[in-house]
């Protein structure tokens, strides 16, 4: 047993590199004959489904890397984050007459939350008190506009809104009265604020699912539900769905727009910064509370985006928070603190769950698959595929 | 002779406080007669299910049907004067909380005579726990695990209102090998929800069973997800092994997932759908719109199921009649208006029926016992709200066998029948831009009994 031991410390790299290629020929054995039985229209089907399903997961998974960036919590809050605020874009985009005041109370509290990220003192700037009036005013304006024509419009102000009003009132009432305090009280915060969502999505639109017909339109744009795609060599006929087509490209565009934003912004980059070490970039003068605020506004919003499109793929329902199960090992296997590795990430998961249902069925896929992987690459990097490696000396 | 009558009159008035009677509720329901008075006492009904979790779009009509009937029971007379309450508790779908509930509830003093559960999964949990402390359950539908244990053949305290999974499956088969020329070579795929409900049909028994009907039950089963966004792996994989039927055990998103699928390869025209009782839901009928097949109607237009009750299109029966009233006067929206709204309100009538009996033979509602319910449930044959007969054949069995084959369709315009397309289907407009189509249910059998398919039969 020793000379096994000290024959493994000696021989590490090789050793676990030894793991992984009989893990892969095991694998292969297991699906050999199941390949060669299969159609080219099967496995391009199933690849593409898997990439257009995963792009969903990695839209989660950037708003769960993006508060860890920031403040080094694991948001288990994601998944509700999504159904909330996937249920106030439903209620601007199915209410043709928004009540004034109610969208002016929703606008009211969102702009005091943005005026008030740097502590309440901040509202006694008369210059930001006229920013922000006039801010409401607009918002409340854009919210309450009456007509059909314009629900999708009402509803991503509606829905931007509300999320970032969310965001920045869980950071101030929960997240920010335990700085100081062990990691792990913030992250176990963050499941209590996942039930409390959970508690008022019951509360307000009830537990009956929810169609959210966003991608109805697309017909109207001269667009078919489904691409069909036929050749000779497919042996078949390869379907794509449009609207998941559509959700995986503005999933694309959302992280390209981050990818810019923590590239050349000052926010961006501060938040970076702060990330990296928080009381060398508050010693600089960088305003950390306000840095960590920003990242749960944004967050919040990623999270509507994502229950938006998801919802609008399958349906708003009580179901849907657990989609961010299959991105928890797609920011694991990505890397904590990457955001290319968020996107990598969810489009591994996706393809390997449908590929392991192709292969195995019997939800192989969905429920095994992703972590056998996610296991795999942690054994051989431990970070994740794009993680930083961090050297502590102890 | 003044004094007599007069004493007469007094006496037929005081009954009228003292002794109220099933009279004051509408005719056509026909309760056995209070023979104790049960005025000033309580009735709780003790329920526990998933209420804010994967599954709280089915327990949330229902409780709904049990407060609106609960109202208008108390509102009339109760049972027996006794008033009804109801003490709800959330499992979240989760285990642990089921566990913790019912630990909650079995160390009340007195401990409850009778529980309503609702998911396969927590009655498999309980099984053994409430025939050791003798609370008879009763669930709406069950698996053969939860309902008569590993073996199949022991039945337990725990009594299911709807017939067994996979007895509605064999039904189906029945109904399939009965109708060749609609059915041509029928090869069944079962495409389902995975975990205790998801999975309980899926059985040797059924398979063999439908073998004997001429149907073919492929042997691997392929399940997803309640969140899953795409499952067109999972609908080819089947296709590939020669379905040409699906049939799930799924509900609200499931089925309308399937159709969907189905509809976007372009295969509605191949792969008819198929599913159980929750299978034909509202739900499922206002989900579906979210996929328009080439005729314009949901793709879930013609999907067969189980209907082992009547239904609220079936407006000219009393019991459908008094629902809508009900969820009506409510003001209950469309989407409540389901499956489970239907077992909520039953289940208050088959209360009544239960303690009446009990507490006759018993004497007083302080005496009754979780056994002395047990020994009613398994010698009751009644019809709660006349949607469906309870009999669990003298304790032989612990679900209902009564079924019907049914299909989905959409009424039309002018409500005579199903739409042949969309351009004559009744079309609400949805705030959201898009049409509601209103979801029927035509049966395509008249009720009979289902097969009884438990390990051993």
């Amino acid at each position: 047993m020793e000379a096994l031991q000290k024959f493994y410390r000696e021989n590490r790299t090789l050793v676990t590199w030894l793991m992984v290629a009989a893990v892969f020929i095991v694998f292969y054995l297991l699906t050999q004959e199941r390949l060669n039985s299969l159609r080219p229209s099967r496995m391009v089907q199933t690849t593409i489904t898997g990439l257009l399903v995963g792009g969903v997961y990695a839209l989660i998974a950037l708003g769960i890397v993006l508060i860890n960036k920031a403040s080094g919590v694991f948001n288990f809050a994601q998944g509700y984050m999504m159904l909330f605020g996937g249920m106030l874009f439903y209620s601007f985009f199915s209410t043709p007459n928004v009540n004034p005041l109610a969208a002016g109370a929703l606008a009211f509290g969102t702009v005091l939350m943005v005026l008030a990220m740097n502590g309440w003192r901040e509202l006694r700037n008369l210059r930001s008190l006229g920013i922000g009036v006039a801010a409401v005013v607009v918002l409340t304006l854009l919210m309450s506009w009456q007509g059909e024509d314009v629900r999708m419009l009402r509803a991503i102000v509606g829905g931007i809104t509300g999320s970032v009003f969310v965001g920045l009132f869980i950071e101030r009432f929960t997240i920010r009265p335990l700085i100081g305090q062990p990691l792990f009280t913030m992250v176990l915060m963050t499941l209590a604020v996942s039930e409390i969502l959970k508690g008022f999505v019951n509360l307000i639109w009830g537990s009956v699912p929810i169609s959210l017909q966003i991608f109805s339109g697309l017909e109207r744009l001269g667009l078919p539900n489904t691409i069909r795609w036929e050749a000779e060599f497919l042996q078949g006929r390869v379907v794509v769905r449009t609207d998941l087509l559509v959700t995986f490209f503005l999933a694309l565009a959302a992280f390209v727009g981050f990818v810019l934003f923590f590239r050349y912004t000052n926010v961006g980059l501060a938040m970076r910064a702060s990330a990296e070490n928080q009381q060398l970039a508050q010693s600089v003068g960088l305003r950390v509370r306000v840095i960590l605020a920003v990242a749960w506004g944004i967050t919040a919003i990623l999270a509507m985006l994502a229950g938006v499109l998801q919802g609008g793929a399958s349906q708003l329902d009580l179901n849907l928070p657990f989609v961010a199960f299959s991105a928890f090992p797609a920011v694991l296997l990505g890397g904590l603190e990457s955001i290319t590795g968020a996107l990598v990430g969810g489009l591994i998961i996706g393809l390997v769950q449908d590929w392991g249902n192709l292969l195995y069925g019997n939800q192989a896929g969905t429920e095994l698959m992703p972590y056998l992987v996610l296991m795999i690459v942690l054994i051989i990097r431990p970070d994740g595929l794009f993680g930083e490696k961090r050297i502590e000396r102890i | 002779m003044r004094k007599v009558v007069l004493l007469l009159v007094l006496a037929l008035t005081l009954s009228l406080f003292v002794l109220p009677t099933s009279a004051q509720l509408p005719e056509f329901i026909k309760h056995t007669e209070c023979e104790v008075d049960l005025t000033g006492e309580t009735i709780t009904i003790y329920h526990f299910g998933d209420i804010s979790g994967p599954y709280a779009f089915i327990t949330q009509p229902l409780l709904a049907g049990l407060a609106d009937t609960i109202a208008y029971w108390n509102a009339h007379g109760g049972i027996c004067g006794a008033m009804l309450t109801t003490d709800n508790k959330d499992t979240g779908g989760n285990p642990a909380q089921t566990q913790a509930h019912y630990d909650y509830y079995r160390a009340l003093e007195p401990k409850p005579q009778l529980i309503v559960l609702y998911a396969s999964g927590d009655a498999e949990l309980l099984r053994n726990q409430v025939a050791a402390d003798q609370i008879p359950v009763i669930i709406s539908a069950g698996s053969v695990e939860g309902l008569y244990g590993e073996d199949g053949q022991t039945p337990g305290w725990i009594y299911a209102t709807n017939p067994l999974y996979v007895d509605q499956l064999g039904m189906f088969c029945e109904f399939v090998g009965a109708n060749p020329a609609e059915f041509p070579d029928p090869v069944i795929a079962y495409v389902s929800w995975a975990g205790a409900f998801g999975e309980a049909a899926f059985m040797p028994e059924a398979i063999d069973y439908c073998a004997e009907q001429g149907v073919k039950i492929l042997p691997e089963p392929q399940y997803f997800r309640p969140t899953d966004t795409d499952i067109s792996t999972q609908i080819l994989n089947a296709v590939d092994a020669g379905a040409n039927i699906i049939y799930t055990n799924s509900l609200a998103s499931g089925p309308a997932l399937i159709a969907k699928t189905l509809n976007d390869l372009g295969l509605l025209d191949e792969v008819k759908l198929s599913g159980v009782n929750w299978a034909l839901d509202t739900s499922v009928g206002l989900l579906g719109r979210t996929s328009l097949a080439d005729n314009g109607l949901p793709a879930v237009n013609g999907m067969y199921g189980s209907l082992p009750f009547r239904w609220w299109s079936e407006v000219q029966h009393p019991g459908v009649a008094f629902n809508r009233e009900l969820a009506t006067a409510n003001e209950r929206a469309l989407s409540v208006q389901n499956i489970a709204y239907i077992l909520g309100s039953t289940l208050v009538d088959l209360y009544h029926e239960i303690y009446v009996r009990t507490v006759n033979r018993v004497g007083s509602l302080s005496a009754i016992t979780g056994s002395d319910i047990k020994e009613t449930l398994d010698n009751i044959d009644y019809n709660p709200l006349d949607m469906y007969n309870v009999n669990f054949a003298n304790g032989a069995r612990r679900s209902t066998t009564g079924n019907r084959i049914a299909q989905m369709f959409f009424i039309n315009a002018t409500m005579t029948g199903p739409a042949t397309s969309g351009d004559d289907a009744m079309k609400i407009p949805n705030p959201d831009g898009t049409n509601i189509f209103v979801p029927i249910l035509v049966p395509r059998t008249e009720v009979q009994d289902v097969p009884d398919l438990r390990p051993g039969n």
